[in-house]
Parts: C-alpha cells; structure tokens; sequence
C-alpha cells in the first residue's frame, strides 16, 4: 500500500503528528551567547539534556531517551574519530550537522516501516571569536535551521521546545532580553527566564503571549525550587582545548536575582 | 546447531568499546604484528634513548624530561616534548621510539576524552592506568621485531584516591608498577635513580617534602647528571638556552613551568 504515493505521503504526515504529540512535553532547553561564550539551560527530573560532543561542540536535546543516547553517541564518535586522524582544527559543526546527522535522522524519518529518532537536537560550537560561533537545530526528520524559528538571521541564541509555539515565544523573549555582551551571571539569568517563558508556553493552560516579567520570575522560582537544574558552558578563552565545562548548582544558584 | 544467544552488547555499537577499538572497527589503528619469519625476531634492544623522571613533592607530581631526540649517534632534535598532558590531571612521559611514543599518547588522550564523553563520568585512575598497559601490549609486535620501543611513566592526581598524588612506571610489555616516592626511565635513568634514592634517604629533605623550588633543582641536577655520562640526553644546553619540561601536577591540575622559572632556579641552585 505504502507504494502508492498517496499512501506514503499521509503515512509522513501520520508519523510527523505522532512524533509532535511525543515531543510536545519535553521540557525545553535555552542557549545563548554572553561575554565569554555560549550557556546552555534548561530544568528537569532526573534525567541528562545537556551533553558535551567535542573540545568546541555541546549538544542539548529533547524526545525518547533511547534516541537521543544513540544520536549522541553517533556525533561524539564522528568528532573523536575527526579529531584523532586530523586534528580538533577540523572536527566542524556545520560537516558533522549536514553530512552525517542530517541524512541520517532523514531517511529514518521517511523510511516507514522503520522506526524513526524521537528527538530534536539543539548545537552549538564556540569559534574563536563571537562571530564565529554556530548555532544549529536538527529536527527529527533531518531539517537543519542555523537561523531562528521567527527568521531573524545570525542571532547570538537558540532555542529547544517541544511545540512550535513554545520555541518561538522563547525566541520573541530572547531578541528581547538578550544582550551579546552579558556577563554570565546575568546570562544565567536570561537563559532561565527564556526557559520559563518556553515552559508556559506548553500545556493545557499555555499563554500564547510573552507572559509579563514578574509573572515569568515567579513561575521562574517555582520551579526552580522544585526541579533539577542543569547548565553548562562552552567557554572561548580557555587554557585548555577543552571548552565544555557544567555548572555547578551552587554557581547558577548564586547567580539568579530574585 | 543451536544459536549462541544474544549478547547484551551486541546491540549497542558505542557504549561498551574503548576507543582504541572503536579505532580498530574503523581501520585507523592496527594491533602490531607480531615477528614473522620474514620479519625476523630482534634480540631486544635497549633503544629508549633519553631520560625521563618523576617523583612526588610537597606541591603534587613533578614530571620532566630532557629534550634531545636521536637517531642512532645523531642528535636529530634538541626541543621534542616528551612530556605530554593527557587529560587535566594526568601526565605521561615518555622515553623509546618517538613516532610510537608520541601516538600512543595521543590514543590514550583520545581514548579519556572519549570515555568522559561517552560514559558522561571520568575514567578511574585504575582505568586510565589499565588502557596505557593495553595500549603498550598492542605494541609489544613491534618490539619484538625491533622497533617502536616505548617505555613510559604515567603521573596522575585523584582527590577521591588515597594517597591523592598518583605515579607508575611500564615495562615495554605493559606491566605497570606503582611507585610511592620516584620513577625514571629511559638510558639515562639509572644515574637519575641513584641520585633520587640518595636524596630520598641522606638528603637534606625527603622529597615529598620538598617545596616546589628545591624540587625544580633536584630535578635539573638529576638531569644534567644524566646528560654527563649518557650521549643521547640533552640535559641543559647552557649556550642555546634550551631547558629540560618540567610539568607538575596537582589538585588544581597541570601546569607547565616556564622557562624563565627554570632559568632562575637553574642559575641559583644547579650551574
């Protein structure tokens, strides 16, 4: 049956609804640039979104655990090998992106008697300087966007949610409250309040505009005072070739304003 | 017959292999041969041409090497590295053939980042001590027939191990031996370990107690007394200015002392 076109085309538009439905409760996760490189956010249960690829490369993701784990170790085990035969010079977001997890995520999602990758990756790699850095999505059918969802090219953040609607209230908030040159204290602070905002944004109950600040601080401390909190940087100035570094809790803790 | 049944890990292609052997699955790392009879087994050959050492003090591990390089009796270099950093708190040095050396030790690098990466926790020190052993079995062909010695000293800081400061020895075959207070290989070593053993016992200090000047002068005397006797050990090459690495490890991870450091204790205490 899937021979015929038509089939095929309604089985895609099935499988896409199916995968939306799944991911529409992960809990979303924000990255931005500050002063001294990019932060990666985001509140949950127990469980790890936030993962270093390579010494430039840190990945976040939401959707099934199962696939999420088998493309993570897909990117570290390109970039390793990358690194190892040539240099760390040449193991590149955009090449690991568009030729190896893009096709891949792609004809799984459209092969429809295989199982696809419930997933949806957010990327980012810190350059030399902040025009070098890179920001990338990858969904689960293998469309890639370095821009953002509301087409603002080249901005300094990027954003994860479950829905579309969550993703881009948060980047309405970032291309609001995003400053390039932040110190990360104040980051920290950004990233969280943008996560907060993407959280309101999901549910039965979700606001469909940019919540108001003392609303978002309060639902802000809410949470944070019930949820696991998980952070990491991918730090531009650093005596070690290695970038990534987590934050610990007490770092992020002392750094959010009430 | 009956199928043997499914083994766990044969569903997973990442989570349980190392990544010399994630290597291997791809082609870009062989196990050495072992001798052929084409190839012709070598009596073994003493060919660690250098002089490494390390011991424990007041401040963590000192590690430091002299920096000539030979090829038979030709000085070839006089600035190879062989004291490599291998992850933030691990240090290994190395003496033998330099292309197998210097590869090994990016393979062992690789190998932590990739298991951090991978397992989402550090490797233990027992572990990283273990796949340096493997790494110098996979060699051991190449020994045999003669070529691609390497002979290491592998220095590491644990704040969960007791003591903290960590320090082993390997054999060419990989055997590892882990030492309390010094280790030094290389053809230059065994004057270096007649100078640490005396100074452990009759020096002024012990050489855990030492601070970190004192120990930058026992570790540029031992050297220079090496290079006296033992051609293929640069020591201090007083006209070049060039000095041997010094790298000491610590809690707070590696640092490599600068040459102006070096210098001073050197125009102080040793010259």
């Amino acid at each position: 049956m899937i021979e015929e076109p038509y089939r095929w085309v309604e089985a895609i538009a099935n499988r896409r609804e199916y995968i939306e439905t799944q991911l529409a409760a992960g809990s979303p996760i924000a990255a931005v640039g500050y002063r001294d490189g990019i932060l990666f956010v985001t509140l949950g249960r127990a469980r790890q979104k936030i993962f270093e690829i390579y010494d430039r490369i840190a990945m976040g993701a939401i959707g099934h655990p199962g696939d999420i784990e088998r493309l993570r170790l897909a990117a570290i085990e390109l970039a390793s090998t990358e690194g190892f035969t040539r240099s760390a010079a040449d193991v590149s977001l955009r090449r690991l992106a568009h030729y190896s997890l893009s096709p891949v995520m792609k004809s799984a999602f459209e092969q429809v008697y295989g199982a696809p990758f419930l997933a949806r990756l957010l990327f980012a790699e810190i350059g030399s300087s902040p025009k070098e850095d890179l920001f990338l999505r990858i969904d689960y059918d293998g469309a890639i966007a370095a821009d953002g969802l509301t087409g603002q090219p080249r901005q300094r953040f990027a954003v994860l949610g479950g829905t579309r609607q969550s993703a881009e209230l948060m980047e309405k908030f970032l291309q609001k409250e995003h400053v390039t040159a932040a110190a990360l204290p104040d980051a920290i602070n950004v990233a969280f309040d943008a996560w907060s905002v993407g959280r309101m944004a999901m549910g039965e109950d979700a606001t469909k505009e940019l919540p108001k600040r003392d609303a978002i601080r309060k639902y802000r401390d809410e949470q944070l005072a019930n949820a696991g909190m998980e952070a990491a940087v991918l730090e531009r100035d650093r005596k070690s070739a290695i970038r990534y570094r987590t934050l610990a809790d007490e770092e992020v803790r002392s750094a959010l304003q009430k | 017959m009956d199928k043997p049944p499914l083994a766990l890990d044969q569903n997973f292609s990442g989570a349980s292999e190392d990544f010399p052997a994630l290597l291997r699955r791809k082609g870009m790392l062989q196990i050495a041969p072992e001798p052929t009879a084409a190839t012709g087994t070598h009596p073994f050959v003493q060919t660690e041409s250098t002089t490494i050492l390390a011991f424990k003090f007041a401040g963590g591990v000192l590690v430091a090497g002299d920096r000539r390089a030979t090829a038979g009796n030709t000085v070839v270099y006089d600035r190879a590295d062989k004291v490599l950093e291998i992850d933030r708190h691990s240090i290994m040095a190395i003496a033998g053939v330099p292309a197998t050396a210097w590869e090994m030790a990016r393979v062992l690098e690789h190998s932590l980042q990739y298991f951090r990466r991978t397992q989402l926790q550090e490797m233990s020190v027992d572990g990283k001590v273990r796949a340096l052993s493997k790494l110098l079995r996979d060699n051991f062909g190449f020994v045999m027939q003669g070529v691609g010695v390497v002979v290491p000293i592998f220095a590491t800081y644990d704040g969960n191990s007791k003591p903290e400061a960590r320090l082993y020895f390997y054999d060419a075959m990989g055997a590892q031996f882990e030492v309390t207070d010094y280790a030094a290989t290389g053809s230059g070593s065994p004057a270096v370990r007649g100078i640490l053993y005396y100074e452990n016992n009759w020096g002024a200090k012990k050489l855990q107690e030492l601070g970190e000047e004192e120990a930058v002068a026992i570790a540029l005397r031992a050297l220079d007394t090496a290079a006296e006797a033992d051609t293929s050990t640069g020591g201090v090459d007083r006209g070049g200015k060039i000095f041997p690495l010094i790298k000491i490890v610590s809690r707070e991870g590696i640092t490599t002392l600068p040459d102006e450091k070096i210098a001073g204790v050197f125009k102080q205490k040793v010259a």
